[in-house]
């Protein structure tokens, strides 16, 4: 709890520091600021307390998943160094919206109550619906912008209305009491579980939800995209999966079969639209649908298996995405945009880029000894566990055209030549982020035990 | 009872067709407004069912509070982007695809 | 010593470490020095190993390093097991690996990625080290994926031609498919067994009933598997491309090492394939057809490095028809002596593609006999290896694989020697294009031939011997009792799977008979292809010139000839053609091209979908919701 006051308090300061001008402190506060906040959510662990007459609920799986979101925005903080400045006047905004964001998503995965789930959604949406839009005098950006938040507050109708049907069905918004009030046959509840359903897969970009995400990453600042790619993806499955495993966990039976239809749809929209991207940013994207569905694997397995695989799968993409998206807007800044061929000869210029690179691609596709093959491999598990082999069965079929391809940019890299390339100067704080990234994915690729048994 | 839930529907649908029709982005978001009024509405019937705690009335207040700091996003946005393309038809943004 | 194995991989990985990491800094002989001296390590602690187990009562020692991954009840250590199996292995891939990290120092010494290619070298060594040493099937496909990366990286090394890389990336894309298989076995294996330890699995495997479905299910997708990492029917397409990479390259991965996993991991899991005759039989024919199919294809190829990697394919197809019979012994025996006399015979045409300046067209070359006279003489004792005359290795492991054929089917021994006829008849053939004859290159080509520098023919004198004398690890037992040592020393890791297969018998006197007759046809064969590119000094037809002109040729010939031509010599070399182009180029090439291109074109369409208006996207997720209540209105 301490850790969501602090976020808010320093999201407020930061705006004020703002306001005096006092630009070159807005980073080493905010870098401050969080690592506090991470620090404070740690000390809850084991508490498990209510807040709020059970508003809100932060057992470990909440500190779990609060921490990973706060340390992943530390870390795009620590990338975003002379990067807001490039684009607009007000930098403070950038990081006080990115902070009620992530606000917005500790919320998301410390509710107890429907209602705290509502008001998580919306500070993270209508912050980001800010955000994509921030580059005002960039059109893409403003479409962007309009396309998230159209698209956005109608999917927030559908989930404010599958809200009340359940609230109609079971006479309350506590979790605790929706799982015990047995009316789970009622055709209002099922209803109100699917129109929920609806709404958090559009949070978390599943099909055939999911179409806003390729333009809105691709029009939004990179550093936006990535903040969309980790935090925002974290903390909606996070939400999703606790919603489902304290509220409707006994429903089981009967989302089961959707999430299921979703899962597969979603595979095959992302990685097979991804086949045909030619631009980094927008294949990011389309493989950011496709881990949405493998995610939904793991929400199949309603359990606490289910809970650490999603925190092991997430950790790793975020930090695969964190490097990903980093490494595109280097390029992208150095050599105009973010075509494929952008990347030719990379590793000749920045070896140490390539090398990040390849790592982070590998770790999205799921090659082992990277800690992205034991998100994709404990997600399966718990699939396996609960008897789905078929869906398993396809998923790695699509893993196989994922990484067909995420090697394409590890060809253009190591096997296409750019003859007039020059080499991509990094300043400090990308190589600092950087390095941690390859460090964190090696370490959890090899001893994966360090994440996959805190829940 | 019924005759919140059958008014509450008929504004979803009608918040729906909005947003289908329209050609302006302010009438979108009026569309999508009315679907979150219909939801509102609902929340405030199923409340009296639960006279002790008046959740849902606190619930609806708070998604009010919402919806307004959204609209008000919204016109920002809306009024930026016509300033780039001269136009809020949403269909004719459409520079960003495939 | 054994507990101390654990440090078999680590040398070359710190290799590849320091080579990798200081490629900018290190000198071209420190480089060389590094990678192979890490590989000799390797070697000589894999030979204390080799001792030490020879010496102990106990079959495998298991060497657990870690707690890796624990799910639930799922625990997978990361453990290194020892035994026979691997020791053979171990001695292979660090020895052979080991020479050719040697010749190597000698073959790419004008490249500029030379600190580069030792890397990837001893990375490639320490996967397999990996592969063959992991204690269950999940370490085995960290090794497994890993020696993929690195034939994928070797392969593409001289990266700026485009051809190379479509070969990189088919390679890639074939090996995909056979993963498939393997990571659908780990888990189904998973979901019977709960393990993925051998330690584990094969006790409980051996209370299954012969036939059981699960085991079927497994062993077939291992099986895959193994046919997309050993290049068997129908993902064998990417090898004989894989062939663009550095010769070396071609000697380590594509034809001692790397290929030989399939191999591996199906004497590995014997227990389960003997509980499976429906696979074991997959296992065989998938073999015996690899095996002629190849051979076929060999006879008319051209380039000196494409005739030896479909002898490679062929060669691979034994080996499974071994493990299909039952001969898990003769797979391995084959694996080892293939090994030897296979990297000799690259390493050998790559001394003769060094001489003459990357050319690799056999059309080119000719009476390299005397300028070339250690390469000549080793790449002569290879090649009657590989033809299975008698004492070389390749003959006492061929005729092992054989007999095992002979006990299970008569009709197997048939096609076997079938194609151990033209194997002879192509090997030489390639013998003879190469060295006898007279040269047909350039007169600027013929100035710069010369013997390869020490570096080079060392290993390849080294490698002669081995070819020669390795077959005594294995003398069948028609000629002495007891003096099977490779046999001895296997015995307990196959010692389970035997009580299950029916066991082998041969009477003597047909085993003499069969030796018999498989020397004398190889002898014909030999025979055919001397009186062919020798006597007549035939060349083969440059690729633009029409078939018709062999009508032309033959013309000067004596009536036998024609004879022998139309009835032997056409029918051959069309049916080889039409595989090759036919089945090769379009069938199955077609069939890989053809699920690529289906997932473009569905990319290409979907992508559609994304039409960049927001009504479109609306819509989508207004039908989609109406569709999701509509199913469970008719669900529930």
């Amino acid at each position: 709890m301490t850790s969501l006051i602090i976020v808010s308090v320093l999201a407020v300061a930061v705006l004020y520091l703002g306001l005096f001008k006092y630009k070159t402190a807005l980073l080493p506060v905010s870098v401050t600021g969080l690592l506090a906040a991470a620090a404070m959510a740690a000390m809850d662990w084991d508490l498990e307390k209510m807040y709020f007459s059970e508003m809100m609920l932060f057992d470990n799986y909440a500190v779990a998943f609060s921490i990973l979101l706060i340390l992943t925005t530390l870390l795009i903080f620590g990338l975003s160094r002379n990067y807001f400045e490039k684009i607009s006047n007000n930098v403070a905004e950038y990081y006080a919206l990115m902070l009620f964001a992530l606000a917005g998503g500790v919320v998301m995965v410390s509710f107890h109550n429907l209602a705290m789930l509502f008001i998580g959604i919306e500070i993270l949406s209508i912050s980001l619906y800010v955000l994509a839009g921030i580059r005002r005098k960039d059109p893409a950006s403003n479409e962007a912008s309009l396309k998230y938040f159209l698209m956005g507050a109608f999917a927030t109708g559908f989930l404010l209305f599958g809200t009340a049907l359940i609230y109609g069905a079971t006479g309350s918004f506590n979790l605790a009491a929706i799982a015990s009030s047995g009316a789970f046959e009622s055709a209002l509840f099922r209803a109100g579980v699917l129109l929920m359903m609806v709404g958090l897969s559009f949070k978390v970009s599943v099909a055939p939800f999911h179409t806003w995400t390729p333009d809105v990453y691709e029009g939004s600042p990179g550093l936006i995209a990535m903040f969309m790619a980790t935090v925002v993806k974290t903390a909606g499955f996070a939400a999703f999966l606790r919603l489902f495993l304290m509220a409707f966990a006994e429903a089981s039976a009967f989302w089961a079969i959707t999430v299921a239809i979703l899962c597969i749809l979603t595979l095959f929209a992302g990685n097979i639209t991804a086949v045909f991207q030619d631009r980094f940013k927008r294949l990011l994207a389309w493989s950011s649908v496709s881990h949405a569905g493998y995610l939904l694997l793991a929400i199949l397995a309603v359990g606490f298996s289910a809970s650490s695989a999603v925190l092991v799968y997430t950790i790793a993409y975020s930090l695969a995405s964190v490097a990903a998206f980093g490494i595109m807007i280097l390029v992208s800044r150095a050599r105009g945009n973010d075509h494929l061929d952008s990347f030719n000869g990379l590793a000749r210029t920045n070896p140490f880029l390539a090398f990040t690179l390849t790592l982070a691609v590998c770790s999205l596709a799921g090659i082992p000894l990277t800690a992205g093959f034991f998100g994709k491999f404990y997600v399966f598990k718990v699939a396996l566990a609960q008897g789905y082999t078929w869906l398993v069965v396809l998923a790695v079929i699509n893993a196989m055209i994922g990484i067909y391809y995420y090697f394409k940019v590890i060809i253009a890299m190591y096997m296409k030549e750019n003859a007039n390339a020059v080499a991509i100067q990094l300043n400090p704080g990308f190589r600092l982020v950087l390095s941690i990234v390859v460090f964190l994915i090696f370490l959890f690729g090899i001893f994966p035990g360090l994440i996959a048994n805190i829940l | 009872m019924s005759h919140f839930l059958i008014v509450g529907a008929a504004l979803f649908s009608i918040g729906l067709y909005t947003v289908f029709s329209r050609k302006n982005a302010i009438l979108v978001l009026i569309g999508i407004e009315f679907m979150l009024n219909a939801a509102i509405l609902n929340l405030v019937a199923f409340g009296r069912y639960d006279r002790i705690d008046n959740e849902g009335q606190v619930f609806a207040i708070f998604a009010i509070v919402l919806a307004a700091a959204t609209v008000a996003v919204a016109l920002a946005i809306i009024i930026n982007v016509y300033k780039q393309y001269k136009t809020i038809d949403p269909d004719k943004i459409k520079d960003m695809k495939y | 010593m054994i507990e101390k194995s654990w440090l078999i991989p680590l040398l070359p990985f710190l290799g590849f470490l320091i080579n990798g990491l200081g490629r900018s800094r290190i000198s071209k002989k420190t480089a060389a020095v590094i990678g192979s001296a890490s590989v000799l390590c390797s070697f000589i602690l894999s030979v204390l190993v080799f001792f030490e187990l020879q010496g102990s009562a106990e079959t495998g020692v298991t060497v657990k390093l870690f707690e890796w991954i624990r799910a639930g009840s799922l625990q997978i250590p990361f453990s290194f097991y020892v035994d026979p199996l691997t020791c053979v292995w171990l001695l292979v891939i660090t020895g052979i690996g080991f020479l050719i990290h040697v010749y190597s120092a000698g073959y790419m010494h004008a490249d500029q990625g030379f600190g580069k290619f030792f890397s990837y070298l001893n990375l490639f060594v320490f996967f397999m080290l990996i592969l063959v040493m992991g204690a269950g099937y999940a370490i085995m496909f960290i090794g497994w994926e890993g020696v993929g990366l690195c034939s994928y990286l070797l392969i593409g090394f001289w990266y700026k031609n485009d051809a190379y890389n479509d070969a990189a990336k088919k390679a890639f894309i074939m090996n995909r498919i056979g993963d498939l298989g393997f990571l659908l076995g780990i888990f189904l294996l998973i979901a019977t067994f709960g393990s993925t330890d051998f330690t584990e699995i094969f006790p409980q495997a051996a209370g299954f009933q012969s036939g059981d479905g699960r085991l079927l299910a497994i062993t077939l997708c291992l099986f895959i598997g193994a046919v997309g990492k050993s290049a068997q029917l129908p993902l064998y397409t990417w090898l004989p491309d894989a062939m663009a990479g550095p010769t070396p390259v071609s000697a380590l991965i594509h034809a001692a090492t790397m290929v030989t996993a399939g191999v591996y991991m199906v004497a590995r899991s014997n227990i389960l394939y003997a509980l499976s005759p429906v696979a074991m039989t997959v296992v065989a024919i998938t073999g015996l057809a690899t095996a002629i199919f190849a051979a076929l294809i060999a006879l008319t190829q051209n380039d000196i490095k494409k005739v030896l990697a479909y002898s490679t394919v062929s060669q691979l197809g034994y080996m499974f028809l071994a493990l299909g019979v039952g001969a898990f012994t003769g797979a391995v025996f084959h694996v080892m002596t293939h090994a030897f006399f296979k990297a000799l015979l690259f390493l050998g045409a790559g001394s003769v593609i060094h001489a003459l300046h990357d050319q690799q067209d056999m059309r080119r070359m000719g009476g390299l006999k005397k300028a070339m006279p250690v390469t000549f003489l080793t790449m002569l004792l290879a090649t009657l290896a590989i033809s299975g005359i008698p004492p070389f290795s390749g003959f006492f492991s061929k005729d092992e694989i054989l007999a095992h054929a002979f006990s299970r089917d008569p009709l197997l021994w048939v096609l076997g020697f079938a194609g151990a006829l033209l194997t002879a008849f192509y090997m030489f053939r390639m013998l003879f294009l190469t060295f006898w004859g007279d040269f047909r290159g350039t007169a600027k080509e013929k100035q710069g031939i010369h013997e390869s520098p020490a570096s080079m023919t060392v290993p390849l004198i080294l490698l002669a011997v081995l070819s020669v004398v390795g077959g005594f690890l294995g003398i069948p037992e028609v000629f002495a009792r007891q003096a099977h040592l490779l046999g001895g020393f296997l015995a307990p890791v196959f010692a389970a799977s035997q009580e299950v297969l029916p066991a082998m018998h041969v009477p003597h006197s047909t085993e003499w008979i069969l030796m018999g007759i498989s020397v004398l046809g190889v002898l014909v064969s030999i025979g055919m292809a001397w009186s062919l590119y020798v006597k007549k000094k035939r060349v083969p037809a440059e690729d633009t010139v029409q078939r018709s002109g062999l009508v032309a040729w033959s013309y000067h010939k004596f009536y036998v000839d024609e004879l022998y031509q139309a009835l032997i010599v056409r029918p051959l070399d069309a049916l080889s053609g039409f595989f090759y182009r036919v089945m090769d180029k379009r069938f199955i090439d077609g069939i890989v091209n053809g699920v690529g291109s289906t997932i473009l074109a569905f990319s290409s369409t979907l992508r559609l979908l994304q039409t960049g208006r927001i009504g479109s996207y609306l819509f989508y997720m207004v039908a989609g919701i109406i569709l999701i209540f509509l199913l469970n209105y008719l669900i529930f």
